[in-house]
């Protein structure tokens, strides 16, 4: 039998306080799928910088093999002459360039001295016909969506002609046509040779296209499997090293007895929500918003309320409005033109993020990178960002005991991995980013909570316990509005799901109609189709 | 080799502080003589004053190029005021803050609301600055002293008697001890986990006995000068701002990250201009301290501070895109700074080679920062 593709020998990387990687080992073979899984921090992204070049020869313990032969990748050149090209979660295009200057970055089609760019443009349309883009190759980078982005960046990957494409949660960003799309791809791709490392918390999708699986838990290779002779629940209770039963464990209803913050376990007797709490703790009637000022409306004639106890779900394609909804409401985005918002009985005509949070009303953001953290921070700085105001004593002084027995009480309920809340914000994973995100936002004690895609990119087991910390909020009597490109996390936690269409409500659904079909025929406008 | 590299990170600016005191010291004994030192201590102080300033407007990620006219200008019309108008000093000198107040609230006001970038808004300040300057003493040299002696000139030529000063750094000691008991109990008192006290309280010591042995060396000429209070004073009020109220931590925010900061509910807006006017506060009291230490306002006065103030941090650890920085690490660039220039200006250095010297260090300072990974 030939020596596998690549392969990897008990690797084992260290970090100032935390171990990575304690012992990883596997062999691709050529022409295969084969995806990693594993929790947050399990240290897959760690393995996938170290095949990527990021992380030197050298930096690491245990070896690394490209045919055979130990390979010293010096940095990502090196990986990228060894045929490894790496398409993380963090986007490597330029904004202000256009799509086709960023497929060909760094490799122009040149004329003599020149830049050839009607070959370019030419060779980037053809590419992204190929791939059923319909994106016009001149397009600034900048004005794409955030699926868009990534959908640039897996054809500039592909058109590399690289032997191993590593692919770090391509999908997580992407609506289900565009994922089928990039399966059907990556399926093609296979079936001419390419060997692919598939990474994703999406189960599903791995077993719709992956040939082998091997499973990451806290930095050490656990087990391959096939695909053939694995089913989801065993892939998840090596990812966990437990039996998880309910994937959406959703509790509805609502009860004044449990006032625990973020304990779901004690909330046990529930009562009929609606009943109990007629008034709606957040009501909208009529919104329209322009991006700015003189442009059309964007978001059009929205209504609905929200109320205490409920969990409010917001699905639609990607650029349906949703997160430019949340950031509208909490106010920062958006030109209101008309319609009314009424926060806990007050009118909130011009809402600023910081008047938000002192109603309580607060917003989890999608991108936690740009919007939610300061990653250069500690986690504790992080923490307590929008709730300083708690700790203000006479004369403006912080009181900064009080905030650290606070941090440190947000950062062990929510379980972050980390050595300590002094640890900085940008060297925690994607899955630990998200609670500190979660964590400033809870802080401020607020009674209406928005969560943009609270799940993006991070496992099953981080996912449940977001999953249980809306169990909590509702528990207490707080409403939530959550927004996912996931149709069964959107049913499985919403009480109530609008589907929005092009800025415009598409459906509304109680918990009893949901239905995949129903819920997708309104998020493309067929409300009545299905 | 980690902690070799953090060990020699955080050695990096005493040594070179070290290196070149020693030089001059060696090249030229009477650098560490009680007159150069008390006068390098001013001359430290004025750097330095205006570095904290400069700081916290490096801390949002903003610049300030506006700040050394800026300083010829508010020492200029205090001085006319005084010497020209009849006013008296203290009354000249709340004019130039007030003016530099208003001066700095319309740039930051113009930088925030009008989305005008700070480098171009205070590279106009830099010229319209001067321009009015030069107007303003009429391209002459106007002392700060009308016939006697007054709270203006007396801000660099007075110093505050020998006893005074021993008192003065009695009461500072005693209240840095009393601040950290508080803290220890504070801490112990939520459970917290409180440093070894003897670790703690040796440092103090340590400080202590700096304290008193500069007063000691300042007791050799003349005495604690004022200007050096004013320093302590502002670098007190900046580091209680950036580390115990939440203006500070939003400095940081900001420079962090201004996307996430709008989002965690910061009035962004409001700390910037916050910021520009604090620095409009170290402007004009910089501006003093250096009009008086000249001992008359002339169009030159206040050139090339503002690269002066930005060496300091940047020297110091501040990172020019925000969101990094300590205020020891400015007051370590501005000590740094002002040795250079006050040993060279004893060695009398030609004015060209002046300028080459400052510039290579800045740029060796910040390869050297860069090399040591002090991100």
């Amino acid at each position: 039998m030939s020596a596998p593709l690549l392969e990897a020998r008990d690797l084992v990387k260290k970090f100032p306080g935390v171990i990575a990687l304690k012992g990883v080992n596997f062999a691709l073979a050529a022409g295969e799928v084969h995806a990693l899984c594993g929790e947050n921090g399990a240290g897959k992204s760690t393995l996938i910088k170290l095949l990527g070049g990021i992380y030197p020869h050298g930096s690491y313990e245990g070896e690394l093999r490209v045919d055979g032969k130990v390979a010293a990748f010096h940095g990502i050149r090196d990986a990228e002459h060894a045929g490894i090209a790496v398409i993380t979660q963090e986007f490597a295009l330029v904004d202000e360039l256009s799509v086709a200057e960023n497929i060909f970055l760094g490799r122009a089609p040149r004329r003599g001295l020149r830049v050839d760019w009607l070959e370019m443009q030419t060779r980037a349309a053809a590419l992204l016909k190929d791939f059923g883009l319909d994106l016009p190759p001149e397009t600034p980078v900048r004005q794409l969506g955030i699926g868009q982005k990534q959908l640039v960046e897996i054809v500039r990957a592909m058109d590399k002609k690289s032997r191993v494409l590593v692919l770090d949660e391509p999908t997580a960003a992407l609506t289900e046509q565009e994922v089928e799309v990039l399966l059907g791809h990556l399926r093609r791709l296979r079936s001419q040779g390419t060997t692919c490392i598939y990474i994703s918390h999406k189960l599903d999708e791995v077993f719709a296209i992956a040939d082998r699986i091997t499973v990451l838990r806290d930095g050490a290779s656990i087990v391959t499997l096939t695909t053939k002779e694995a089913t989801i629940p065993i892939v998840i209770r090596h990812m966990v090293g437990r039996e998880i039963t309910d994937l959406f464990p959703k509790k509805v209803g609502w009860s004044a007895l449990t006032p625990t913050r973020l304990d779901a376990a004690t909330a046990e007797q529930r009562v009929g929500v609606n009943a109990l709490h007629p008034q709606p703790i957040l009501s909208v009637r009529g919104l329209n918003v322009a991006p700015a000022k003189g442009k059309p409306a964007f978001l059009r004639d929205l209504s609905f309320d929200l109320r205490p106890g409920e969990v409010l779900g917001f699905g639609g394609l990607m650029g349906a409005g949703r997160t430019e909804l949340l950031m509208h409401l909490f106010g920062a985005w958006g030109h209101r033109l008309g319609g009314e918002v009424t926060l806990r009985g007050l009118p909130y005509a011009r809402p600023t993020p910081g008047e938000s949070i002192r109603r309580g009303l607060v917003l989890a953001s999608e991108d936690r990178r740009r919007y939610g953290l300061i990653l250069g921070q500690e986690i504790g700085f992080n923490l307590s960002l929008s709730s300083l105001r708690a700790f203000t004593r006479v004369g403006g002084r912080l009181d900064l005991p009080a905030e650290e027995v606070e941090n440190q009480k947000f950062f062990s309920s929510l379980r972050v991995k980390a050595p300590g809340q002094h640890t900085r914000a940008g060297t925690l994973s994607g899955g630990n980013q998200q609670k500190v995100v979660l964590g400033k936002a809870l802080m401020t004690g607020p009674t209406v909570v928005m969560l943009d895609e609270p799940t993006r990119g991070i496992d099953v087991g981080a996912k449940l316990e977001v999953y249980e910390l809306i169990n909590a909020l509702t528990a207490e009597g707080k409403a939530v509005i959550l927004v996912s490109s996931e149709l069964p996390e959107l049913m499985g936690m919403s009480d109530r799901v609008i589907m929005l269409h092009e800025g415009a409500v598409g459906g509304e659904f109680a918990r009893a109609e949901f239905a995949q079909e129903k819920l997708l025929a309104a998020a493309m406008g067929h409300a009545h189709a299905a | 080799m980690k902690n070799r590299a953090a060990l020699l990170k955080t050695l990096s600016m005493p040594l070179a502080l070290a290196g070149i005191c020693a030089f001059f010291a060696v090249k030229e004994p009477a650098f560490l003589g009680p007159r150069n030192l008390s006068q390098l201590m001013v001359e430290f102080s004025i750097t330095g004053t205006l570095a904290l300033g400069m700081f916290m407007i490096l801390l949002t990620g903003q610049i300030d190029l506006s700040v050394g006219s800026g300083v010829g200008l508010i020492g200029g019309t205090a001085a006319v005021l005084v010497t020209k108008q009849g006013w008296g000093a203290p009354a000249a000198l709340a004019a130039g803050l007030g003016v530099a107040l208003a001066l700095w609230a319309l740039m930051g006001t113009l930088i925030v609301k009008q989305r005008i970038p700070s480098f171009i808004i205070t590279l106009g300040g830099l010229l319209v600055f001067k321009g009015v300057f030069w107007k303003v003493i009429e391209n002459s040299t106007i002392p700060v002293m009308g016939v006697d002696e007054n709270l203006y000139s007396r801000i660099t030529t007075y110093y505050l008697p020998a006893n005074a000063g021993f008192v003065l750094a009695g009461v500072v000691v005693a209240l840095l001890v009393l601040l950290e008991w508080l803290d220890r109990s504070a801490r112990a008192a939520r459970g917290l986990p409180v440093p070894s006290a003897a670790r703690a309280f040796g440092l103090l010591a340590l400080v202590a006995a700096g304290i008193f042995v500069g007063v000691d060396r300042f007791n050799r000429f003349h005495g604690l000068p004022v200007t050096f209070l004013i320093l302590s004073a502002t670098a007190a009020a900046v580091y209680i701002l950036t580390r115990h109220t939440p203006f500070g931590r939003y400095l940081y925010a900001i420079g962090g990250n201004e996307e996430a900061a709008v989002l965690s509910g910061i009035n962004v807006d409001r700390v910037l201009i916050g910021a520009y006017v604090l620095m409009g506060a170290t402007v004009a009291v910089t501006g003093f301290m250096q009009t008086a230490y000249q001992g008359s306002s002339s169009t030159t006065v206040g050139d090339l501070m503002e690269l002066d103030a930005i060496a300091a941090c940047v020297i110091g650890g501040t990172a020019l895109k925000g969101g990094r920085g300590t205020v020891w690490g400015v007051l370590f660039g501005a000590l740094i700074m002002a040795s250079l220039l006050n040993g060279m200006t004893l060695m009398a250095v030609q004015p060209e080679m002046k300028f080459i010297a400052r510039g290579t260090v800045l740029a060796l300072a910040v390869w050297l920062d860069v090399r040591l990974g002090r991100t």
